[in-house]
């Protein structure tokens, strides 16, 4: 195998973890919007 | 970073690559993916543009010549959907994966199996889109706004509307996080974040705004489709609903959108003018807070798409006022790449050309928009050809030529050898002149009262309408050279050493033309990275 195709376990961790971060932000921003369009119908 | 030691476990031992259909399809490879988005966004470019030269033959005489109106309204959404969601957004995505390891010293995108899910979905999305030509009821007619109540009144195609919509924002997603966490967490050691090319950079900005947007997008056409399927009422009036919220929502997404689709053109071009001017780049750091502003400004100015709809005084001067705010920063790009250039030794290759254009033509389209942000003028502009013009001159000469001018800087590195020049300066010389010819008169139109999205207009226009047409077919036919070209390049090339160009800098012109498949196995050295990196 390649050197550098070989992540240490601590470069896993960082990509896992701010995948799912910015996968966290789009879901928030999607519920967001349903949810203030429901508020505001409900008004 | 597991999917990487997996791909590298099967295929890297001796750079050998998977053959056949697996090799696509079972992809985790960069260049392999980014190929594939390339080849996809081609293939939507011109059915896109199949699209638009058949709305252009309609509108060569005034009357109805070829389709009904509702025909001619489906022409019109689905070829801006395509265009927008099929060829620009995937010959992005495409350029980003080839380029951005390639770029950063990085052996992979940090995601790969997340980049082959992020493609595949595409096919499908499209598969969908298209077939509504065939389902009862017509393709969507509604316009790619898809404002309701009007396009409620879909047919059978609504709902593959809106899940091909869901498709395509679900690819755009998980390719902005793999663009993120890429950038973020895979740059080779010494590549800080202010000595990364301006493409990437442009990339990193675009994938931020992608996910701020692409879930309002997401929501907003969940709203419509329980709006008319589960009886909710959003943006019905009988209801309680309000269909002007749609608007606010939509645009939300929409006027960053319009970044997505031209940001990374800024890169590609902060790229391409000094490599043929012989000059580092002018204001580097100047560049990126110029990007960065204009993505955040384009969050605060939506409702300039909707000043005709109504809204308080106030709301109508902070929406001009911001939307006028965005020419400082754009200046600041279009300043320095003019400094750059300044006292050059420059030459005029077929990817310099099309900055060029880009430089000249993109800032009509900027300037127009400036007429547009006037409120009492865009009471008089709103939903007349001048508005067609204006985000044509954005998106044709601006994207498109941004595109072209990438495709044609970096094809050699992806082919090892060097294309046809003079084919490219005469696909280059074709389509300035006819984009010119195709989208100025439609200023005159607009000017002159003429509304967009009819299909019949009345006689007075039908000189400039001839003209435009005209424009249309030139432009189309100059496009076939572009696949000749590649082609030619593939077949009978001359190769070409690792520069391809005698000015070009970066990391990806240290690297093999074509680059092995498996590239920056070992970080590149730091005496590497200071002779690449310089911008």
């Amino acid at each position: 195998m390649a050197a550098g195709l070989e992540a240490s376990p601590e470069q896993r961790r960082r990509v896992r973890r701010s995948a799912l971060l910015w996968a966290l932000i789009a879901a928030a921003f999607y519920v967001a919007f349903i949810v203030m369009a429901v508020v505001r119908g409900t008004k | 970073m597991a999917e990487v030691l997996t791909n590298a476990e099967s295929h890297d031992e001796h750079d050998h690559k998977p053959h056949g259909w697996r090799r696509w399809v079972y992809s985790t490879n960069h260049k392999d993916i980014g190929t594939m988005y390339l080849v996809f966004a081609c293939l939507m470019f011109f059915i896109g543009g199949g699209a638009a030269m058949l709305i252009r033959l309609e509108l060569f005489s005034p009357g109805l010549q070829f389709f009904d109106p509702q025909m001619f309204n489906s022409l019109t959404t689905m070829h801006a959907l395509i265009m927008i969601f099929g060829a620009i957004m995937p010959a992005w995505t495409g350029l980003a994966n080839w380029m951005i390891p390639l770029q950063l010293g990085a052996p992979d995108m940090a995601l790969p199996r997340l980049n082959n899910l992020s493609f595949w979905i595409l096919p499908f999305a499209f598969t969908l889109l298209l077939s509504t030509f065939f389902v009862p009821g017509g393709a969507p007619a509604g316009g790619w706004t898809m404002y309701p109540p009007l396009i409620l009144q879909t047919g059978a195609a609504f709902p593959m509307l809106i899940f091909a919509v869901h498709l395509m924002g679900a690819s755009s997603i998980l390719g902005a996080i793999n663009v993120i966490v890429t950038i973020m967490n895979m740059r080779a050691p010494g590549i800080s974040l202010l000595r990364m090319p301006l493409f990437v950079w442009t990339w990193l900005i675009t994938a931020y705004l992608l996910i701020a947007v692409m879930p309002v997008l997401a929501g907003a056409v969940t709203m419509l489709l329980t709006d008319h399927f589960f009886g909710t009422t959003f943006f019905t009036a009988a209801g309680g609903g309000d269909p002007v919220m749609f608007q606010h929502i939509f645009w939300f997404f929409g006027h960053p959108e319009v970044y997505i689709l031209i940001l990374p053109a800024f890169g590609i071009v902060s790229e391409v003018i000094p490599t043929f001017s012989r000059k580092p780049l002018f204001g580097y750091e100047a560049m990126v807070y110029a990007t960065a502003s204009i993505a955040f400004l384009s969050f605060i100015v939506w409702a300039h798409h909707m000043f005709t709809v109504g809204m308080p005084l106030a709301a109508q001067l902070f929406f001009m006022l911001s939307t006028m705010l965005i020419a400082v920063p754009t200046g600041v790009k279009v300043f320095n790449w003019t400094a750059t250039m300044w006292k050059g030794s420059l030459s005029f290759e077929p990817p310099m050309l099309f900055a060029l254009a880009f430089l000249f033509l993109f800032t009509i389209g900027g300037f127009s928009g400036l007429m547009l942000a006037i409120v009492p003028a865009d009471y008089q502009y709103q939903d007349t050809y001048f508005v067609v013009a204006h985000f044509h001159y954005v998106l044709v000469p601006g994207t498109i030529f941004g595109i072209m001018a990438g495709v044609y800087y970096w094809l050699p590195k992806w082919t090892g050898k060097m294309y046809d020049l003079t084919l490219g300066k005469w696909h280059f010389w074709l389509s300035a002149i006819f984009v010119n010819v195709l989208f100025f008169p439609q200023h005159f139109l607009g000017l002159a009262g003429m509304p967009r999205r009819i299909p019949d207009y009345a006689v007075q226009f039908t000189d400039w309408n001839r003209v435009s047409s005209i424009g249309g077919f030139g432009f189309g036919l100059a496009q076939l050279l572009f696949p000749i070209l590649i082609w030619k390049c593939i077949r009978s090339g001359v190769p070409i050493g690792n520069r391809a160009w005698e000015g070009a800098h970066g990391l990806e012109w240290e690297l093999p033309s074509p680059p092995p498949f498996h590239s920056w196995t070992t970080p590149p050295s730091d005496a590497v990275i200071a002779r690449g990196a310089e911008h």
